[in-house]
């Protein structure tokens, strides 16, 4: 649906991809964020290079189309520049898990005020169908065709082992509830990660799976370890925020109030430090 | 000084306070008035080894070392073996006599005078210093005030030592040299402070690097000056981070510079594409050491000329240029800044770790720096990549009610992407005006340096112009140095009006990728390539023997 959230750009998603219900959560949260007094105009996204990252194309944010597990990075590094800016990424699987993890391990090690919002298919659907870092062992694919001999990542216990203050899932069908994850993350100061279940309708078709599976746990839990327990735990696959916590953001911790952008020392008075260091 | 140029020598193992003892006689020297290169040799190593530090000084401008020295002090057994060819003629040769029993010129017992202190080790730089002072005929008076204002920590200690010291050495070379005045009193900066600064002059906002000799100083001057300068320094997890993130800085505004050496630049060539192709204004300092790979990380070599031209996949405008003393590094710092954000492209200030990492007096005029600005969106709709004339399209940063969409794939004006064949055209094309544009605006700036009115002309870029100049002078040679600053854009026109002769080229590079570039792109002919690959910087007298070969 049109609307103004969404740009001009033709939509390529496979009819019934999971990234659909995604787009309409994610526009659902810049609402609600709108209603909390954080304006479109604050938002900065940015994206890595994937089926997910079409969503910089079709989502009327402003941003960085940045490089394959790279925008992580990136986005970091906007929010050093600009700290008053609401900055959030979206990453793939492959993206986030495989070719950027140490991005993401850095992040959340250093509380970077981020959130990473993972487009979790497992599967890399725009090259047409390798496994990830977080497909199951035995799954076949181009570059596996005899399964996959690779255990999978547990990509939320690894980031609630780095430190990460607001580590939360949601499934793409279940928009109402995803909504509501994203904006509570994209309120929260510090690092956020959400991993999204979202089933990819060409390569790794899960809506049976998750529709079965997939249950809403309430609070979070009290400590990282019943965090840890819980994202760990077989059987039904929980979704909701699993662990929330307070903690000074990186850049804040860096350079406290100050920000680069903002508060640009002028000509005059940036001159006049040099000239005193170079007169030692 | 009625020598043209005075030089001392010290050397000794790490952590026995041998840069140290280099830097307060740099420092006593320009406190005087005299022009001072500073040259320090070190491994990649924290304890032991061999270190040594050389300090030349004169009244007149001078831009590189001398290894012949007019005092040369050996605080450990394997720095005598290697100086003691290194002394002068009339000069004076120090040994430690605790290590160097017997041997040639004034024996010394500098460890055993060490013993009462309680870093017996650190404390033989001091001596070296003291020797210095009391061979230029500093009283003892004298030489304790620059001591204690040299070195603060243990003081005490210091100044037993150095008085133990000066009393054994005044006997025989006291006052040997006499230290006049010279002219003005310039300061002294290390080519990496030299670019942090300038940086900084043209409005810096944000450095970001991952440790790599001989880049790191840059990183730690600027995080040691983050909250007077106001820039913010990061260091994050890889130079794959430090790129991506400086170009995300610079998205939302921030003037931006990263940095490392061949290894580390290489981790930042994919995001340097990025800059191209979304058109981010970045500034990034390529600091060489001998390669390929882990090479030999504490010397200098110029073998990543053709990396720095050769940055990125794909076509795209960019920037390289390479400063040939710190007072350069400093204007031209600023202004790559300035014109990656006139031009929003990559700029790559090359450098190589004789000039990062060497102390020389400077002539900034801090006034007449360039200061980084972009061109600006004024009002109504806003396309990030709008096609102009010149192929610059405004800047405009969040928050704004505006879109604002940097596009790693190829993209429409506002930054959408796009796979459209006339798309493709019209964005490489504009793009390439837009390096037209670059063309023309260097033409108004200064991209060729030439030093000197002689007939024959010897080309060098970076660091090396700094021996070659020396060399000439110091040598007499009827010759004029040809230092392109721009190596990207190349200054073509302005290297044309050097190509009538057959010319020598000074460079650092084993396979002579410098010659190749004045031969293939300038049209250049190329009588000689003098080429040192050794690490160690070329030194004025050796290489104006070479160059009166050659000419």
């Amino acid at each position: 649906m049109p609307d103004e959230l969404t740009t001009y750009c033709e939509n390529t998603w496979c009819p019934g991809c999971g990234n659909f219900g995604l787009f309409n959560s994610v526009k659902k949260a810049i609402k609600q964020l709108g209603g909390k007094g954080v304006a479109r105009s604050d938002l900065f996204m940015c994206a890595g290079i994937g089926c997910h990252g079409k969503i910089f194309d079709y989502l009327a944010v402003s941003g960085f189309y940045a490089l394959h597990g790279r925008s992580m990075a990136l986005a970091q590094g906007v929010k050093l520049a600009n700290p008053s800016l609401k900055v959030f990424t979206f990453c793939g699987d492959g993206d986030a898990y495989g070719e950027g993890l140490e991005h993401m391990l850095f992040a959340a090690k250093r509380n970077a005020g981020i959130t990473v919002i993972v487009h979790n298919n497992g599967v890399y659907g725009l090259t047409v169908g390798q496994f990830t870092p977080v497909s199951k062992r035995g799954f076949k694919g181009p570059s596996s065709p005899r399964g996959n001999v690779e255990e999978p990542l547990n990509p939320l216990a690894l980031m609630l082992e780095a430190g990460a203050t607001f580590v939360a899932r949601g499934y793409s069908g279940k928009p109402d509830h995803l909504a509501d994850i994203f904006a509570r993350a994209m309120m929260h100061e510090g690092f956020a990660y959400v991993d999204v279940l979202q089933p990819c309708v060409s390569f790794n078709d899960t809506y049976k799976l998750y529709n079965e599976k997939v249950e809403i746990v309430s609070g979070p839990p009290k400590t990282r370890e019943e965090a840890l327990a819980l994202v760990k735990r077989g059987g039904k696959i929980p979704i909701g925020v699993f662990w929330e916590e307070k903690r000074e953001p990186y850049h804040r911790a860096l350079m406290g109030e100050r920000n680069p952008v903002l508060n640009r020392q002028p000509r005059g008075e940036r001159i006049s430090k040099v000239k005193q260091l170079l007169e030692g | 000084m009625a020598k043209d140029v005075f030089t001392f020598m010290v050397g000794g193992k790490a952590g026995e306070g041998v840069k140290k003892a280099g830097n307060a006689a740099a420092n006593l020297f320009a406190s005087r008035g005299f022009s001072v290169f500073q040259y320090d040799d070190y491994q990649s190593l924290i304890r032991g080894g061999h270190n040594f530090s050389v300090v030349s000084a004169s009244a007149r401008p001078l831009s590189s070392h001398y290894m012949h020295a007019d005092l040369v002090v050996n605080i450990d057994a394997r720095s005598y073996e290697l100086h003691r060819s290194h002394v002068a003629d009339g000069g004076i040769l120090v040994r430690n006599s605790d290590l160097v029993k017997d041997g040639d010129g004034v024996g010394i017992p500098m460890t055993s005078l060490a013993k009462e202190c309680e870093h017996p080790a650190l404390i033989t730089g001091v001596g070296s210093f003291v020797m210095l002072c009391a061979a230029l005929g500093m009283n003892w008076a004298d030489t304790a005030k620059v001591v204690e204002s040299e070195y603060r920590r243990e003081l005490q200690d210091n100044i037993a030592y150095a008085e133990a010291i000066h009393e054994l050495a005044w006997p025989s070379f006291g006052g040997k040299f006499k230290l006049e005045n010279g002219g003005k009193v310039r300061p002294m900066l290390y080519g990496n402070e030299a670019i942090a600064l300038g940086a900084a002059a043209g409005g810096l906002d944000i450095y970001v690097a991952y440790p790599m000799t001989p880049a790191s100083s840059i990183l730690h001057y600027l995080a040691s000056h983050s909250e007077d300068l106001g820039i913010a320094v990061m260091h994050p997890e890889n130079e794959i981070a430090v790129a991506n993130m400086a170009i995300g800085a610079a998205s939302a505004g921030a003037r931006t510079m990263v940095g490392s050496s061949g290894g580390g630049f290489a981790l930042m060539e994919e995001a340097i594409s990025l800059a191209g192709m979304t058109e981010t204004p970045l500034l990034l300092v390529l600091s060489s050491r001998p390669g390929p790979s882990t090479g030999v990380p504490t010397y200098s070599a110029q073998g990543d000329l053709n990396f720095a031209l050769g940055q990125g996949h794909g076509d795209f405008p960019k920037i390289v240029a390479s400063p040939s003393s710190a007072s350069e590094a400093f204007r031209l710092t600023a202004e790559m800044l300035d014109l990656a954000w006139k031009f929003q492209v990559p700029a790559i200030l090359l450098t190589e770790k004789h000039l990062a990492e060497s102390r020389m007096s400077v002539d900034i005029d801090t006034d007449k720096t360039a200061w980084a600005e972009g061109m600006s969106h004024g009002k109504g709709e806003y396309k990030r990549y709008l096609d102009t004339p010149e192929g610059i399209s405004p800047l405009m940063f969040p928050p704004s009610a505006e879109l604002i969409k940097w596009n790693s794939y190829e993209h429409d004006e506002k930054g959408i992407t796009s796979d459209a064949p006339e798309t493709i055209v019209r964005m490489h094309d504009k793009r390439a005006r837009k390096a037209s544009s670059l063309e023309n605006h260097l033409k108004g700036l200064n991209t060729v340096n030439v030093f000197g009115t002689g007939k024959r002309s010897i080309f060098a870029y970076g660091s090396t112009v700094m021996s070659v100049i020396e060399a000439v002078k110091s040598g007499g040679l009827d010759a004029k140095i040809v230092q392109p600053i721009y190596l990207d854009p190349l200054p073509l026109e302005e290297l044309s009006k050097h190509a009538a002769d057959a010319a020598i080229v000074v460079e650092q590079s084993s396979t002579g990728q410098f010659a190749r570039l004045l031969r293939e792109r300038a049209g250049i002919k190329v009588s000689k390539v003098i080429a040192k690959y050794d690490g160690r910087p070329f030194e004025p007298a050796e290489l104006a023997a070479q160059l009166k070969g050659a000419l």
